[in-house]
């Protein structure tokens, strides 16, 4: 067998796994929800959906510092707003991410108007994180955040922190701040600016 | 190379050869399958997993926010990775290790080809090119201009290929030469 043509045919059916293999150098991450069903299953009884980009002052920023060591910087946050027929918000959904020693994890945080956290669901970890996160998930635990607002207590509980694996405890508090931040980025953007 | 070639190996060094290359094969496989579900294959689904996220309103100069009211079909359904810098980071760190030492344990084998070793240069280029044009491609894409994303698949596909070459030369030579080497 001549080599030119066998490896020009073997070579032509590679060519259809080209992209894929030149993808397929990705850590694993893994994704639970899309940004759509999250948004879509947070805002329940919305009739429409707005989006809402914010930028923070830097007086904002120094403020969000002090009362919770959070640097937010980012260049601008975003909002999905769930709006009732009367244009009133019924929840506003924000997505949040830490990036940690295992990869980032990721929040999405549902506020109602009155700036108290309505739900919380863990959007993407990393696979190695997954292994954390579910007992929590399973837990019931984002569901205790739900009522406090940014002045609330995002202290992980000493149940919690009793429990399992000191990773379970360490990924419960990045957790609880991913929340936490999201009811204060709610208070800087929405409340504190009157623009409710 | 040196008068040692692929179709002159003793048995066990042939097998060792083949089984390297099926395995670092079936590796591949099993990250084309990851890609899929992860990233997506397509230069937008590149792009938009690795280009800075981009405002979807627009804030005017000056101002603090910026609404509009959006249709929900506006965001993916999809559950796919968007990769953020500390990620791209931890990414690029691991990869260039990685792609670079498989590449070298496959161009090892091939070095002992008998193809011209201009071509085996050719081959060799493609292969290490293609990480650095990739990994390269995601960081210009989230830091310089989105559209070289084009160089992430450029560079997947210039190692892919580098790596197809490598694989069909060397099996074939392994097993299926059996003229003198030249």
């Amino acid at each position: 067998m001549r080599p030119i043509p066998f490896i020009l045919c073997l070579a032509a059916a590679s060519v259809l796994a080209a992209p894929g293999i030149a993808q397929a150098h990705m850590t694993p991450p893994v994704v639970y929800l899309s940004d759509r069903d999250a948004v879509v299953g947070m805002t329940a009884g919305a009739k429409k959906h707005f989006v809402r980009e914010v930028k923070l002052t830097p007086e904002e920023q120094r403020a969000i510092a002090s009362q919770s060591g959070w640097q937010a910087d980012e260049p601008f946050y975003r909002f999905y707003l769930g709006r009732g027929e009367d244009g009133k918000i019924v929840s506003a959904v924000t997505f949040l991410t830490e990036f940690t020693i295992h990869g980032p994890m990721r929040v999405a945080v549902a506020l109602g108007p009155d700036g108290k956290v309505k739900d919380a669901r863990i959007i993407e970890v990393t696979e190695e994180i997954s292994t954390w996160v579910k007992p929590l998930a399973a837990g019931g635990f984002l569901q205790q955040f739900v009522g406090r607002d940014s002045r609330g207590s995002f202290a992980v509980p000493a149940s919690h922190a009793a429990s399992q694996e000191n990773m379970v405890h360490f990924y419960g508090e990045v957790t609880a701040r991913l929340i936490h931040r999201g009811a204060i980025l709610f208070d800087t953007a929405f409340l504190k600016r009157g623009e409710m | 190379m040196k008068g040692i070639f692929l179709s002159q190996l003793p048995l066990a060094a042939k097998v060792y050869c083949s089984l390297l290359l099926v395995g670092l094969g079936l590796g591949f496989l099993a990250a084309f399958v990851q890609a899929v579900t992860a990233i997506g294959l397509s230069y937008n689904e590149v792009q938009g997993s690795f280009a800075p996220e981009t405002p979807m309103t627009h804030m005017e100069h000056g101002h603090m926010s910026s609404e509009r009211q959006m249709d929900i079909n506006e965001l993916g359904s999809s559950a796919k990775v968007w990769i953020r810098t500390p990620l791209l980071i931890q990414t690029s760190h691991t990869h260039l290790f990685g792609l670079n030492l498989i590449a070298g344990l496959a161009g090892l084998v091939f070095v002992f080809s008998s193809l011209a070793e201009w071509k085996k240069v050719v081959v060799l280029v493609l292969l290490f090119g293609g990480i650095i044009v990739d990994i390269g491609g995601m960081w210009l894409t989230r830091f310089v201009w989105p559209p070289f994303a084009a160089l992430v698949l450029v560079g997947g596909i210039s190692f892919a290929l580098a790596y197809a070459a490598i694989f069909l030369v060397s099996f074939y030579e392994l097993w299926l030469k059996k003229e003198a080497p030249r």
